[in-house]
């Protein structure tokens, strides 16, 4: 399954709301620190979206970034809740399965391998995308946006809450005092402690201008006219990101486990990977491809084997997989690629997607497993489709050679509930599938439907009428077909 | 929302209407007790329809007085949230106005009139349309939706809105009176 739309959900999301320079958060931070990190975040969140887990000082490094101006990015990411984080105390043995996992993963950077060997016990901190939280945290994001903005707009927290002015009260009254309130003399609201007049509460987003007494109307107006403005803005600036959303709404997030999870799991598909190109039987077999399409860098591949082994391997393999993924419904296959498509159009995705360079993560994971299973996959399916041929054969067989009555009669009812469902030429449909019925049993047939028109309300009995009396009546259609088996066996 | 209900309460009677018309003046003292009281939890008691059953009366050490348990039905009133209630304004001022309907007291605050009326202070305050074609003051008749209660143990407040679809301004003063 594709991660590519929960990518770009991600990029959206960091372009929405994290474009700005990110705002000091936590007691930690100190005011002296005041660099220009705008963008920084979008940045490291795109870049989170080609890795899965990665080791903070490896992006830091790839980034150009200093490793504690991206640790404190990453840390307000985290707080926000798309970003995990996990600290790890690594010995060297450590770091090179995290090499190993990484290699695994992006093809290989044998360089750094040997540079990283060279490190003592350390803390490592690690950090990958949550998608699924990301999904989760964003709509939540722009729920409450949207909420706060549109109760405010239609006065949806509707008890009105009074406050006493004078500033060494401060008492705090709703609406529904409002009758304790009154003063009988002005009429007006009055504080039940200090007798000061009462002021209109208003925690507003859009109300700074409300405080200045008699433009009062012309102030709410004015509230209210911003207040749309916010929410309009908002919906068209958002829009992409909430087509975004909606795509991604019944894909399955990619999930890669926590650090540990991950790393096993890498490391052990890296491997096989790695072992499955040297096995060139196999290659061949990829090569042809089960559908037989050309492939015109097979050449190439023949030579290249033994060193470049990982990267055309994952091509076939992906290939391979690709034509497993034909066997499966369209639906599954649509949603995969999220475009409303026909199948090949989607493959071609896949290939772009490979050729981009984007990480082909999750296809990775589970590729060794899928290699077998295709093979599996295609005797099962060898094995069903011969299964099925002749298990159609004998029941057609034995529809020919039985003319038992039971049999032929569901045949009958059955026939007849499709006429009614496809066709309005019944008339016609009928004699046809008289003609393929023996003599007798049409006269029979003929005879059982008078019996069931007698339980209609019209009773001339030529056939015409009689169907059409079926036809219009179509819940009855199966009582009917049961009334026909009945006086058929009386027959 | 008005419901037919049956209640039960006990009334203490002086021994001086001991004797052959006991039992109405029972009936008229449970009305002149109940009729207009309200309850936090069956809301305003509207009026009694019908005496069910007068139980045995006890009397009371010292004093000599009886108190009969009277079980009868009656219709209360008891508002609700989200309800439509047709209302009159008792008293306008520059924070919202005041209605009632039957027994219940409603508050409508300035911001759950609709925008275009705005307060006009003067001899007779009012809620108005820049056009002044509404004009909301006492006595006028407003139709309102109940958006909060208040219940207390013997006490029922309500806060209201009119701005809404076909709520507001349904009758002048003149046509109250
Ligand atoms: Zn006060």
């Amino acid at each position: 399954m594709s991660t590519e739309p929960f990518r770009r959900l991600v990029k959206l999301v960091a372009r929405a709301f994290y474009d700005e320079e990110i705002p000091a958060k936590g007691p930690n931070r100190s005011k002296s620190d005041k660099s220009d990190n705008r963008g920084i975040a979008i940045v490291i969140l795109d870049a989170l979206t080609r890795r899965q887990w990665v080791k903070e000082e490896d992006l830091a490094r790839d980034l150009k970034l200093h490793p504690k101006q991206l640790r404190r990015t990453l840390r307000v990411l985290e707080e926000e809740q798309l970003v995990v984080r996990e600290d790890h105390r690594e010995t060297v043995k450590a770091a090179k399965a995290y090499n190993a996992a990484i290699a695994a993963t992006s093809d290989g950077k044998p360089g750094e391998q040997e540079k990283e060997e060279k490190q003592k016990v350390h803390t490592h901190s690690y950090c990958c995308l949550d998608y699924a939280q990301v999904y989760d945290v964003v709509r939540y994001r722009i729920h409450r946006a949207k909420k706060k903005i549109k109760d405010e707009l239609e006065d949806r927290n509707t008890v009105q809450e009074y406050v006493c002015p004078n500033p060494s009260c401060g008492s705090r009254y709703s609406a529904l005092d409002a009758l304790q309130l009154v003063n009988p003399f002005d009429q007006n609201f009055h504080c039940e402690r200090c007798d000061s007049e009462l002021v209109a509460e208003s925690d507003k987003l859009a109300a700074v201008e409300l405080a200045d007494g008699d433009g009062d109307d012309n102030a709410r107006r004015r509230q209210r006219e911003k207040l749309r403005e916010l929410l309009e803005k908002m919906e068209i600036q958002l829009k992409p990101l909430m087509e975004q959303l909606a795509r991604v709404k019944d894909l399955t997030p990619p999930d890669y486990g926590t650090f540990t999870q991950w790393e096993k799991k890498a490391i052990a598909s890296g491997r096989i990977v790695s072992s499955n190109g040297e096995v060139p039987e196999l290659k061949v077999a990829h090569g042809q491809g089960p559908t037989g399409t050309p492939m015109p860098f097979l050449g190439e591949t023949k030579v290249e084997v033994a060193l470049a082994g990982a990267e055309d391997s994952k091509e076939h393999i992906k290939e391979e997989v690709a034509a497993t993924a034909k066997v499966l419904p369209p639906w599954m296959i649509r949603q995969g690629m999220n475009v409303p498509t026909s199948y090949s159009d989607g493959r071609h995705e896949v290939k772009t997607e490979e050729g981009l360079g984007l990480a082909n993560s999750t296809a990775l994971d589970v590729k060794p497993v899928e290699d077998k299973e295709a093979i599996e996959q295609k005797l099962k399916e060898e094995y069903y489709k011969a299964y099925y041929a002749a298990l159609l054969q004998r029941q057609q067989e034995a529809a020919q050679v039985h003319t038992v009555a039971t049999v032929v009669t569901d045949e009958q009812v059955t026939t007849h509930g499709q006429e009614i469902a496809t066709s309005d030429r019944q008339v016609g449909m009928k004699s046809k599938r008289d003609e393929r019925e023996e003599e007798e049993e049409e006269v029979e047939w003929e005879d059982a439907s008078v019996s069931g028109g007698l339980h209609a309300v019209n009773e001339d009995a030529t056939e015409g009428g009689l169907l059409e009396e079926q036809t219009a009546v179509e819940p009855g259609v199966g009582d009917e077909g049961d009334d026909e088996e009945i006086d058929w066996e009386d027959g | 929302m008005f419901f037919h209900i049956i209640l039960e309460r006990n009334l203490q009677l002086h021994p001086r209407y001991f004797g052959p018309h006991l039992r109405d003046k029972l009936v008229s003292k449970l009305i002149h007790d109940v009729e207009g009281t309200c309850s936090g939890r069956h809301g305003f008691v509207v009026a009694v329809t019908a005496v069910e059953n007068i139980g045995k009366g006890l009397i009371r050490d010292g004093t000599g007085y009886v108190t009969f348990p009277v079980k009868y039905q009656c219709v209360v009133f008891r508002p609700f949230k989200g309800e439509i209630l047709e209302s009159v304004v008792t008293m306008v001022n520059k924070m919202g106005f005041f209605a009632e309907a039957g027994p219940v007291q409603i508050f409508v605050s300035n911001h759950l009139i609709p925008d275009d009326m705005a307060f006009q202070a003067g001899d007779v305050p009012c809620y108005e349309t820049s056009d002044g074609s509404v004009r909301i003051q006492k006595d006028s008749e407003v139709r309102l939706k109940i958006v909060g209660t208040r219940v207390d143990a013997t006490e029922i407040f309500c806060i209201g809105t009119i701005k809404d679809d076909f709520l507001g301004l349904t009758g002048d003063p003149g046509g109250a009176a």
